[in-house]
């Protein structure tokens, strides 16, 4: 019965973060304002992105993880398709660990 | 097909990556003490991966007031996702809005804002992500509360790159021309920093701030003769 309360109180929380600018941005935003937010998406995505790929133990590690984004990064640029992004990175983190290199 | 079920299939190539991470979350959920029940409960309720893990690691060592302060602070990202996507939701009724809301992850905010900048984004679209996400982290998160200890780690079978890479394939949609580029990279760099040197899940709201902050800069640099 606590543990429930701890996760309600938990939900609440995410939910405001996920929620108040969504409702806040509501009306017409000045132009910088959204020449900016045009710019957040690339922001936010990139900075998922590179401690995930290349650091996915907590620490930098530089191994089949790299040869994987690299090869993702590539295929991404080329199609913008993220089923092939995955595919081609994924086959590749096997195929390297497969070689042993 | 409807945009619920183009936005429900766009999710599926991430689900390898979602159910890894749901039965490692399941397992560890166990150790800490949780029924299944309660597992499942707090992925249903709370849905937020990387606050989950957190909250488990905390469990029983800290308060339940840090405990759902910690989830604030590792969500305030979503601040940043919720106003580069709130444009889109632009006159949508309140409940509405809050339905798309609830259910915002990392993975399925990426998923519509790329699709809404392609211009072929819904809302049905972005609520099918949502519900994609959803059910395969609660479910994925009950079978590993279930199959407890037998649940090798992700990233043996390179399952922790799903994520990244999908990321990667969606904010190619964002990087139109240079300036785009410019911003990714940047972003990129200043979350690897960040990642060190900053607790938490800080990283991707301060390298998403300035990454775009720089966008802008180098948009007027580049067009000063253009009035806005």
């Amino acid at each position: 019965m606590q543990n429930l309360l701890v996760f309600i109180g938990m939900a609440a929380v995410t939910f405001f973060t996920r929620y108040a600018m969504i409702a806040a941005l509501g009306r017409e935003m000045p132009p910088l304002v959204q020449r900016w937010l045009r710019y957040v998406p690339a922001a936010v995505l990139a900075a998922l992105v590179a401690p995930a790929g290349l650091a996915p133990n907590g620490r930098l590690q530089l191994g089949t993880n790299v040869w994987a984004m690299v090869v993702g990064l590539f295929i991404a640029w080329r199609t913008r398709n993220v089923l092939w992004t995955i595919l081609s990175g994924m086959a590749t983190f096997w195929l390297v660990r497969a070689l042993g290199l | 097909m409807t945009d619920f079920r183009r936005g429900l299939l766009a999710s599926l190539p991430l689900a390898p990556g979602v159910a890894a991470f749901g039965l490692l979350y399941g397992m560890m959920a166990r150790q800490v003490g949780f029924r299944p029940w309660e597992t499942v409960a707090m992925s249903v309720l709370v849905h937020a991966g990387s606050a989950q893990f957190t909250a488990l690691g905390m469990w029983g060592v800290a308060g339940a007031a840090q405990i759902v302060l910690t989830t604030l602070v590792i969500n305030l990202r979503h601040l940043l996702m919720g106003a580069s996507i709130a444009p889109y939701l632009r006159g949508l009724h309140p409940l509405r809005k809050a339905l798309l809301a609830l259910w915002m992850s990392d993975e399925s905010y990426a998923l519509a804002i790329a699709e809404y900048e392609r211009g072929r984004g819904s809302h049905g679209y972005f609520l099918g992500a949502n519900s994609g996400v959803y059910v395969v982290w609660a479910v994925s998160g009950l079978l590993g509360a279930l199959l407890g200890m037998a649940i090798p780690d992700p990233a043996r079978y390179g399952l922790d790159l799903v994520f990244p890479l999908a990321f990667l394939g969606l904010m190619m949609a964002f990087v139109r021309d240079r300036i785009g580029a410019a911003v990714a990279v940047t972003a990129a760099v200043l979350a690897l920093l960040g990642f060190y040197w900053l607790p938490g899940k800080w990283y991707v709201l301060v390298a998403g701030l300035l990454g775009s902050g720089l966008g802008v800069v180098l948009e007027e640099v580049s067009e000063p003769c253009k009035t806005s």
